[in-house]
């Protein structure tokens, strides 16, 4: 192993052979895992929801790999160096969002069948809401997709060569070249895969990390000399759990509380969809609930320790030997530098590759997401605009996973292209700070006054976006505009206020949200003026072009702060009124079944009749097929359905018994009329088919609803 | 010893504001009827929900006192 003399210089060709012969073996067995569950997919919906099936402790496991990857290694580990156990603060802030969560948005995206975020906006607002909704979404994955490749290669980079010789010609080694290599290998089993494929990989992945994590820690803590050395090396202030309230600027507590704790909290909650779809894919509510649950109460403090301890340990280690980890080691190295000390070859071999694959798990996830935006949100609606022909359901499906595929590989292009604009930041932790702090919030505004006030309306919500999203675009370009919420945190001029800006952010765009629904009834009078007008349609398409000047200039910086702000509020107004104007609203279409002060009609809706809440069994039975019956029902004996409290009509879910399995053998239907064989279930086959079931297995079957 | 704006006042801001944010979605959620607290199972998840936030509440005192005493 080859160390430089540190002075935030990088590290080059840290672990022995060994080592790569590990990583490249647990790759492969990774991508041959999820190559084998990629066989459960039989349509869409299994390639991007896993069929709405799994037990809550599949999904929590699977979860982990996500959570951890996506708030990575790399940069707690980092700031563990640099600011102690505060680096957990972002792990352990999320609880004050999950009543809203547990109660509102998650049984609303399942029993409103949504496939994705933008397609409530549609049914919440209008078509256009679904539009601006896609647009500022596939911006925020594909530059969470870029964070994630980011942090890849700053991971894989201490661990090769400076250069490499090739036919004579002799190569550089760059963070990009990296990345480029880490993405083909990362688009290849999501392509292929699925999320039946990513929920098993990333649920391996998950029991793995957490191991791999707390033996780092075990090896780090005993390096030093055990667990009291360890605890009195370390500076009091880098034992607390929270930083410093508002320096240094680069890593405060009030900041990271706005930017992580409101922002990202009710963006990894609400708006990531990559996590949604984890949830979507539990078998009920209940046990997406669990799920959440269980993941936010145990396994995200569990997995603070296992992204930050290395960076604690390489503190100790430089107070008590600072030859053999300085003090200004690059802090975004501090990882790799912690695993390649602390463990043996091979074992740190193993450490690397459990990682480094946990995070192409997060990347995974989050471009088939991406991936489920596009098709739901793109690729069907221009479908429909064309009119294209999708009578045959079999052919639209092959088409679409066709288009799911290849536009897997596009977003992971895309994503490797977002790099370019976060290489600046001096680690990735605050290049994901600001990226959060600034994709976040109108989505975040949009989606959580949508979802808890029946009030805001489709005018309020496009204004949101357009109004709000001017508004921040002045904070970027003048953050002077910023400095009032800013707590007493010192601007930096090169990365002025990375993470209180989302506390800005979020204000306008709340503000803005505010303000046009409360002045509704106003608009109304007005539009309904200009609409009583002659050359009223004339005027409202001048108004729109002199919004769409307006944003223009207000984009490229055109005029003093004052004048910009001015141009906001024109934008603001005019934005309220074309909306008013050009699109319908009904105050209660677009309420019923959509809030969550009306759940129990996005349940009717969910089941298609009065939802049986009445608590049965849950019973086994062995199953027969149907002959010659292509109902997609399924029929229990009459004394059956009465252990179960069901009747003809309600929905049932029917998994294979083995528990284990998670709920991967299983399917929902729909109960049948009875027949007097107790004990009995008859299925169709195409239902067989669906549950994965097997001849003579015993099945569990429960009443939904 | 650490000074107050590095123990204290974050604990006392996270938990001052987080428990505005989280006592008004359990209000809201109450009143919107999307917990039912008749439901035997809603009751069970509002008391998870409790339990949640003082969890983290005295996990972070807990620890704050440990850094300063230990």
């Amino acid at each position: 192993m080859e160390h430089k003399p540190v002075n935030l210089e990088s590290f080059h060709n840290i672990g022995t052979s060994t080592d790569w012969v590990v990583m490249l073996l647990y790759f492969f067995i990774v991508i041959a895992f999820g190559s084998y569950f990629g066989r459960y997919n039989r349509s869409t919906k299994d390639f991007f929801f896993g069929g709405r099936r799994f037990s809550w402790w599949l999904i929590a496991f699977s979860i982990v790999a996500t959570g951890v990857g996506s708030h990575s290694f790399i940069k707690y580990s980092a700031k563990g160096f640099e600011h102690g156990f505060s680096s957990t603060m972002t792990y352990i802030n999320d609880w004050f969002f999950v009543p809203f969560f547990l109660f509102g948005w998650l049984p609303i995206i399942i029993y409103t069948k949504i496939r994705s975020i933008p397609e409530y906006f549609e049914r919440r607002f209008t078509p256009s809401a679904r539009f601006l909704a896609t647009v500022l979404l596939m911006l925020y994955m594909v530059g969470y997709i870029g964070i994630g490749f980011l942090t890849l290669g700053k991971a894989a980079m201490p661990l090769l060569p400076e250069q490499f010789t090739l036919f004579g010609t002799t190569y550089d080694i760059t963070l990009m070249g990296v990345i480029i290599v880490i993405a083909v290998i990362t688009g290849f089993y999501i392509t292929f895969g699925g999320q039946t494929a990513v929920i098993f990989t990333d649920l391996l992945q998950g029991f793995i990390l957490l191991f791999a994590g707390f033996f780092l820690f075990f090896l780090g803590v005993s390096y030093v000399g055990g667990w009291d050395i360890f605890w009195n090396l370390l500076p009091t202030s880098w034992k607390l759990p929270l930083a410093d309230f508002n320096q240094p600027n680069s890593f405060n507590f009030v900041g990271i509380f706005w930017q992580d704790g409101v922002a990202g909290s009710i963006g990894f909650l609400f708006m990531n969809m990559g996590l949604i779809m984890r949830f979507m894919a539990t078998k009920n509510v209940d046990e997406g609930r669990k799920a959440a649950t269980f993941n936010i109460l145990f396994m995200l403090p569990l997995s603070a320790i296992v992204v930050g301890n290395a960076g604690w340990i390489g503190k100790a280690i430089s107070v008590a030997e600072p030859n053999v980890v300085p003090p200004n080691t690059n802090p975004d190295e501090i990882f790799v530098v912690v695993a390649s000390l602390v463990a043996l070859p091979g074992v740190f071999g193993f450490i690397m590759a459990s990682l480094t694959a946990a995070l192409m798990s997060t990347v995974d996830t989050l471009i088939n997401a991406t991936s489920a935006i596009y098709i739901n949100d793109i690729y069907r609606p221009i479908k429909k605009f064309l009119k294209s022909d999708d009578s045959d359901k079999k052919k639209t499906d092959k088409r679409e996973l066709t288009a799911a595929r290849i536009s897997s590989i596009a977003i992971t292009i895309l994503g490797v292209l977002s790099v370019l604009a976060f290489q600046s930041f001096p680690t990735v932790y605050e290049a994901h700070g600001f990226f959060h702090s600034t994709l976040t919030p109108p989505l975040v505004v949009a989606i959580f006054l949508g979802l808890f006030w029946r009030k805001y309306t489709a005018s309020g919500v496009i204004t949101t976006f357009v109004g709000g999203v001017a508004f921040m675009i002045l904070g970027l370009h003048d953050p002077i505009v910023i400095s009032p919420f800013d707590h007493g945190i010192m601007m930096d001029p090169n990365h002025p206020y990375s993470y209180i800006r989302a506390l800005y952010n979020m204000l306008v765009c709340f503000g803005v949200a505010v303000l046009i629904t409360y002045s509704t009834d106003y608009q109304r009078k007005v539009v309904a003026k200009i609409k009583a007008l002659s050359n009223g349609r004339t005027i409202m398409y001048g108004v729109i072009f002199l919004t769409i000047v307006f944003f223009l200039m207000v984009t490229f910086n055109v005029g003093s702060v004052p004048v910009q702000f001015i141009l906001i509020t024109l934008i603001v107004i005019f934005t309220a009124l074309s909306v008013h104007f050009f699109i319908k609203y009904d105050d209660q279409a677009n309420t019923e079944g959509l809030t969550v002060w009306s759940v129990q009609k996005a349940k009717e809706y969910f089941k298609g009749s009065k939802v049986n809440e009445e608590e049965g069994e849950v019973i086994k039975v062995h199953w027969k097929l149907k002959e010659g019956d292509d109902e997609e029902t399924v029929n229990f004996s009459v004394n059956d359905m009465k252990k179960m409290k069901a009747n003809v009509g309600d929905l049932v879910y029917i998994s294979d018994a083995r528990k284990y399995l998670g709920g991967l053998k299983s399917v929902h239907v729909t109960f049948g009329e009875p027949h007097n064989e107790d004990g009995i279930v008859y299925i169709t086959n195409e239902e067989k088919l669906n549950g994965q079931f097997i001849d003579g297995r015993i099945l569990t079957a429960e009443k939904e609803m | 010893m650490p000074s107050f704006t590095h123990t204290w006042l974050p604990y006392i801001y996270l938990y001052g504001l987080g428990g505005i944010f989280f006592i008004s979605g359990m209000l809201l959620v109450k009143k919107a009827g999307a917990i039912d607290l008749t439901k035997k199972r809603h009751r069970y998840w509002y008391r998870v929900l409790i339990f949640g936030f003082f969890y983290f509440m005295i996990l972070h005192a807990v620890w704050i006192l440990a850094a300063m005493y230990l």
